[in-house]
């Protein structure tokens, strides 16, 4: 790992080695133990992550109190909440195929359309029908 | 026989009880647990249920006006996003999937939103409103704050108002606990590769900016 490099995953996943990629620590750590310049810099990288840490803005306790209030009255007044449409409710229905995968969920929408557009089957015929016809002993012709 | 058990079923079969006694009062609707999962809740609220949803307001509305005043930089403008964030996921409640994603991790996507939009909308004068924060906003030790540290957050405030409000987003919910790298990226709706490169202009910038104050 050279400098450049360093600097790079520095700025990407902050100054805590902890939160690098497994991979990239080994060489971090012997690149520090070598090198001054990357001590100079995780030291800048320390200094910015704890500015942060200390002078990022937080709300006062009497804002968090007038938002809390806030709210309270104004869902008081609104609509209750909207009711998912069909589709979702759809998908929702559908998602225990999903593990399956999309050829589960090809199948189902086949058989739901196979079912839906196949024409209605015509009374069913009589399998001893065919029988009635034959002539039997005694008949008259 | 069937006459001899008929009594014991009484007990055994509650919903049967209204009508034995049709004159009983209406038994009363169960308390909201306030240990319930955020998920739980959402479901209580997507019924219709307030006080579940208040419950969520007071577990999560800290952290969403501190997400939306690191955006923005103004106290007023973060407290009006927060509240139309929440009122927004009143509305959702019924829609909300736990399977999709986590509550603060979809309730973080709408707080980012609208404060990047209405940054956006503002775009004339971006860093006026995070240079007021730095009043607004609980100064942590009090009156009593020396003149440097006042410095250093006012510098600190200038220096997050001169960056995109994507890469101050970033910067918002990396630094926002309990938040993993995933959630953070789930918020911002980009990937967690994404949002490292956000994160690496972000802290270039402002060690640049910040260098000698």
């Amino acid at each position: 790992m050279n400098i450049a490099r360093f600097a790079l995953l520095l700025d990407r996943h902050g100054p805590a080695l902890a939160r690098w990629p497994e991979s990239e620590r080994a060489a971090a750590t012997c690149l520090l133990a070598a090198s001054a310049e990357a001590r100079a810099r995780l030291e800048a990288a320390l200094a910015l992550d704890a500015r942060l840490r200390r002078d990022l803005a937080r709300p006062d306790p009497a804002s968090v109190a007038r938002l809390q209030d806030g709210i309270a009255r104004r869902i008081v007044r609104a609509p209750m909440p909207d009711r998912p449409g069909p589709l979702p409710r759809l998908l929702a229905l559908l998602r225990p195929a999903l593990p399956a995968g999309w050829g589960a969920l090809a199948a189902m929408a086949c058989c739901a359309l196979w079912l839906g557009l196949s024409p209605p089957r015509a009374a069913p015929e009589d399998p001893f029908g065919p029988l009635q016809t034959l002539p039997l002993a005694g008949d008259a012709f | 026989m069937p006459m001899l058990l008929a009594p014991s079923f009484h007990w055994a079969l509650p919903w049967a009880l209204p009508r034995l006694a049709p004159d009983a009062p209406p038994t009363p609707r169960p308390m909201t647990d306030p240990a319930s999962s955020d998920a739980a809740l959402m479901a209580l609220a997507g019924g219709g249920d307030r006080a579940a949803f208040n419950l969520l307001v007071g577990r999560h509305g800290e952290r969403a006006l501190r997400v939306a005043l690191r955006i923005l930089g103004d106290a007023a403008e973060a407290e009006e996003v927060a509240q139309e964030a929440f009122l927004r996921a009143w509305q959702a409640a019924a829609s909300f999937d736990p399977d999709r994603a986590r509550f603060t991790t979809w309730l973080h996507r709408i707080v980012v939103n609208l404060a990047i939009d209405r940054t956006r909308r503002r775009a004339g004068a971006p860093s006026a409103g995070l240079e007021a924060a730095v009043e607004l906003a609980d100064p942590g030790p009090g009156p009593e704050a020396d003149a440097v540290a006042t410095e250093a957050r006012a510098a600190l405030a200038a220096a997050l108002g001169a960056l995109p409000p994507r890469q101050r987003a970033a910067i918002a919910l990396a630094y926002e606990q309990e938040l993993s790298g995933a959630e953070a990226a789930a918020a911002l709706e980009v990937s967690e590769r994404a949002l490292e490169g956000l994160l690496r202009r972000a802290r270039q910038f402002l060690r640049s900016r910040l260098e000698g104050s």
